[in-house]
């Protein structure tokens, strides 16, 4: 199989999970996501020659560098607007107080904000891409024993953070009586 | 994994905000736009990449401004044009026409439409940007004015225009943004030029461009959340209108569109009525303001049609790590037909 025809056969079997990948990380509008998938494709096409057996965790690679660039520009922009105090995500920061008032996994979504945002790459490639330590030492460019390592060290942190979570939880509950609504 | 609450990996796995089972982005066959990125690819790469970027900056100018760019003004005798114009500002003697009046005048034109009124895809524009530096080192924002014209036709042909000028000062030399080094450029110049041959348009879109604009007020509010909006959507007023002018920058309305546009900002609140205003373009306009913490937007709006002829966003509080002042204006941006 030629080069092109692995890329070719790599973008059909894969392009959706790179959207994914790419949505789950940048706090942007769909329009934008297929932007920045557009262009994950558009480097790994040039650096065809590197794509190896199995491509996916190397594209999580590609997309993670060319998420930081995009997640640079925007943020750079939103920080400005969250200084200002318009920007929709700083409201909702401030008017959702109950973990789990949006859905339910939003206090695990809590939880996980809190860990480096190391930890929080580790576990979401684990949790989310499902990658296995192996696909997870490709996509961060470690070793397989430090990846073990990572993820060893971030799933403990969560725990703790989503230990901590839970009794916050209960604890508000119990203030006001409305303990229910959390069960 | 038995024990699911126990193990805070599958509560993880749970909450994926992303399923590859359901929505937007679950597994499925690749869609039209994926197979045409795929060709282009193989095929077409060189000529592909100057138009998607260009895409890019169109629909995500506002990003622009931010750019972190080197301060590469060569000539400081001779001032450029559009060093730094000032805010808009109503007319004193006016009596302002409330948002709702105004829907109703552009709702009587929708009904009275010809069924080939309109959208198409495409936009003229004439902005003016603050690019800005941030940072310690930061030097003083400056004004960046461009013309923007990009056409679509009905077999698919189209073409793209970016020219360096301020209509307010004809001839006068102007600042050029070239990806984050500032020049001055003559009156006119070209920045980009590109046309495509008929069948071109459905590689060359993207979602928000193939996405019809609803004629439903609440409708298209909804559309532009999560089209144009962030994470957040467009639920308040300082969103929504980022994200009208986003996709201004892709659809020309019709008389039916922007009955939908004017009804949807009459419905949103939050904006009042300032009064008549004459914009960059010596066009009669009707203003409404939207006073957002340290950032000020005004729509101005045809008081005859309701048509969406610009959007100035205004800084009311100095921000030192950008070197701006309070009263200093982000961006102007006045849409033509």
């Amino acid at each position: 199989m030629s080069t092109d025809d692995a890329f070719a056969e790599a973008y059909r079997a894969h392009y959706w999970a790179v959207s994914r990948f790419v949505a789950r990380r940048l706090d942007g509008s769909a329009h934008e996501v297929e932007e920045v998938v557009a262009e994950v494709f558009s480097i790994a096409w040039r650096r065809r020659t590197e794509l190896p057996e199995s491509p996916l965790p190397w594209l999580y690679a590609v997309a993670r560098n060319c998420l930081s660039n995009t997640v640079r520009g925007l943020s750079r922009y939103r920080r400005l607007l969250n200084r200002l105090g318009n920007h929709e995500a700083a409201h909702r920061r401030q008017t959702v107080e109950s973990p789990d008032a949006e859905r339910p996994g939003s206090w695990v979504h809590e939880a996980l904000a809190r860990l480096s945002s190391a930890d929080q790459e580790v576990l979401r490639l684990t949790a989310w891409e499902e990658l296995t330590v192996e696909e997870l030492a490709v996509t961060l460019g470690c070793g397989r024993s430090a990846a073990a390592m990572r993820l060893h060290r971030a799933r403990r942190r969560l725990r703790a953070e989503i230990d901590r979570t839970r009794t916050t939880v209960s604890a508000r509950a119990g203030d006001d009586g409305n303990g229910g609504r959390n069960g | 994994m038995g024990a699911a609450m126990g193990d805070e990996l599958e509560l993880l796995r749970a909450a994926d905000p992303v399923p590859a089972g359901a929505g937007r982005w679950r597994d499925r066959p690749l869609d039209a736009r994926a197979e045409a990125g795929l060709a282009r690819l193989l095929h077409h790469t060189r000529t592909r990449r100057a138009g998607r970027r260009l895409m890019l900056r169109a629909e995500a100018a506002v990003l622009a401004l931010v750019a972190v760019v080197c301060f590469l003004l060569s000539d400081a005798g001779s001032s450029p044009a559009a060093a730094a114009p000032g805010p808009i500002v109503p007319h004193a003697d006016t009596r302002p026409v409330p948002l709702a009046e105004l829907a109703r005048r552009a709702e009587a034109r929708a009904r009275a439409a010809a069924p080939g009124d309109g959208p198409h895809r495409g936009s003229h524009v004439q902005s003016w940007y603050l690019s800005m530096q941030a940072g310690p080192d930061a030097a003083p924002p400056v004004t960046v004015p461009e013309e923007r014209i990009t056409r679509w036709n009905a077999d698919g042909s189209g073409s793209e225009l970016v020219v360096a000028t301020d209509p307010r000062h004809p001839g006068r030399p102007v600042i050029h943004d070239d990806d984050g080094h500032w020049r001055t450029v003559s009156d006119g110049k070209v920045l980009h030029r590109r046309t495509y041959p008929a069948g071109s348009e459905a590689q060359h879109g993207g979602l928000a461009s193939r996405t019809r604009p609803p004629t439903d007020p609440a409708k298209l509010r909804a559309e532009l959340g999560w089209l144009y909006g962030g994470a957040g959507g467009a639920r308040t007023v300082t969103p929504l209108l980022q994200a009208l002018s986003s996709f201004r920058g892709e659809w020309t309305p019709g008389p039916r569109e922007t009955a939908a546009v004017v009804r949807m900002l009459a419905d949103a609140g939050g904006l009042r009525p300032a009064g008549s205003v004459t914009d960059r373009l010596g066009r009669r306009g009707e203003a409404y303001v939207h006073d957002g913490t340290g950032l000020r937007q005004m729509v101005i709006l045809d008081p005859r049609t309701g048509e969406l002829l610009g959007l100035e966003e205004t800084f009311t509080t100095d921000q030192p790590d950008f070197k701006v002042k309070a009263g200093q204006v982000m961006s102007y941006e006045a849409w033509m037909p």
